[in-house]
């Protein structure tokens, strides 16, 4: 006669000496591999390195005379550092006592969440950094005008008869408008590009795990 | 963490999580990561046990929680859920229980969805169908009618290999 699972499980865990708990080391210097920590820890590794990069980049561009690249580029930055720290207080708060459907529910709500914010600020960020760059050698002080104005004189030499806006040639603002136009609009897709090559797997996983608690819960 | 506290609140649940991290892993390296790292979870929210459940109950949340979404790196730097590469083929022979029905158990459990490996977990650790459903976040009929269907793919899986 066929042993019930039950009977199997019963009777295998009283032969067997399966039950010994493994010696735990150091336990509190572990380094965690549960995502929400390895989240936090790739959070905070990457905010502190936006803060010093944008701080060194600020101070290096004063000293080369391009503060206003600087400037832009550290304004930006430290709003999406502000955003995404607000982000990481929302991860602080996922409460791994909860049930495993509210559990999973309110990382995923993060995730989502996280990603949208992201997306839309990479939409912005690329182009603000490009235009910080074209401002920033713009206004470069080129022996007592700055670097724009002395191109464009140097343009009207060659090409007496260039189209100007407000003293800027017209086919520099339509290649400016061009770029920011495409950074704009592959901005997100970098992002979403690079998210997916790592967590692709992950994302897929928790959507699976979510639709079939749902499934169980209808 | 304090030896106290793993003494009193967390081994006298040991079985339980083992048995859970077990489900979840093929291997002995993976087994005592999971274990570490559930009881390194428990102790960090202990602050969190608000007395609305009993501690137990709470204990099976995080240790489920931890086991469904514990992360490993691929070699290409790929993140993944290790409880979904858990493949039979892949269990090491060394990781075996010295019971043979075990065993077998075990390896149809480690085919199951994650989530159906937790309710049979929980259903075999005689937890009534109310604290399952409030472990895992549903209702206490549904746990039922999902146990059954559970029962009936393991017995497929086990068909003609145990006597």
């Amino acid at each position: 006669m066929e042993k019930s699972i039950e009977n199997i499980w019963k009777e295998g865990f009283i032969k067997s000496d399966a039950l010994i708990a493994p010696k735990i080391n150091n336990l509190y210097d572990q380094k965690s591999i549960h995502i929400i920590d390895k989240f936090k820890r790739m959070f905070k590794i990457n905010l502190i390195a936006i803060v010093a990069f944008s701080f060194v980049y600020l101070v290096v561009t004063f000293f080369i005379g391009i503060p206003i690249m600087g400037t832009i580029f550290f304004i930006t930055l430290t709003l999406l550092v502000i955003v995404n720290k607000r982000l990481l207080n929302g991860l602080e708060r996922i409460n791994k006592g909860a049930n495993s459907y509210q559990y999973l529910k309110a990382f995923n709500q993060w995730i989502n969440k996280q990603i949208a914010i992201n997306k839309r600020m990479s939409t912005f960020l690329y182009p603000i950094i490009f235009m910080s760059f074209v401002f920033g050698f713009w206004f470069k002080d080129a022996e007592g005008i700055p670097l724009g104005e002395r191109l464009v004189n140097e343009i009207l030499v060659g090409f007496p008869n260039t189209y100007l806006i407000y003293g800027i040639p017209l086919i520099g603002i339509i290649i400016a408008v061009l770029i920011v136009s495409l950074l704009a609009f592959f901005g997100g897709r970098i992002y979403m590009w690079d998210l997916n090559i790592v967590y692709g797997r992950v994302f897929k996983k928790l959507d699976e795990l979510l639709t079939d608690l749902e499934s169980l819960r209808n | 963490m304090s030896s106290d506290f793993y003494n009193t609140s967390i081994l006298p649940f040991a079985g339980i999580i083992i048995k859970l991290c077990r489900a979840y892993t093929n291997s002995q390296e993976d087994f005592e990561d999971y274990y570490q790292e559930v009881c390194l979870q428990i102790w960090r929210s202990k602050d969190n046990f608000r007395e609305e459940s009993e501690w137990s109950t709470w204990v099976y949340r995080i240790s489920l929680n931890v086991c469904l979404t514990l992360l490993k790196k691929k070699k290409n730097n790929v993140q993944h859920f290790v409880s979904d590469s858990v493949t039979v083929e892949e269990t090491e022979a060394s990781y075996a229980f010295s019971d043979e029905s075990l065993n077998l158990l075990y390896n149809a459990i480690r085919k199951l969805s994650e989530i159906d490996r937790a309710i049979i977990m929980l259903y075999l650790e005689e937890k009534p169908y109310q604290e399952i459903a409030e472990i895992i976040g549903t209702n206490p009929n549904n746990i039922g009618v999902r146990v059954k269907r559970i029962k009936m793919k393991l017995k497929k899986l086990l068909d003609g290999k145990i006597n």
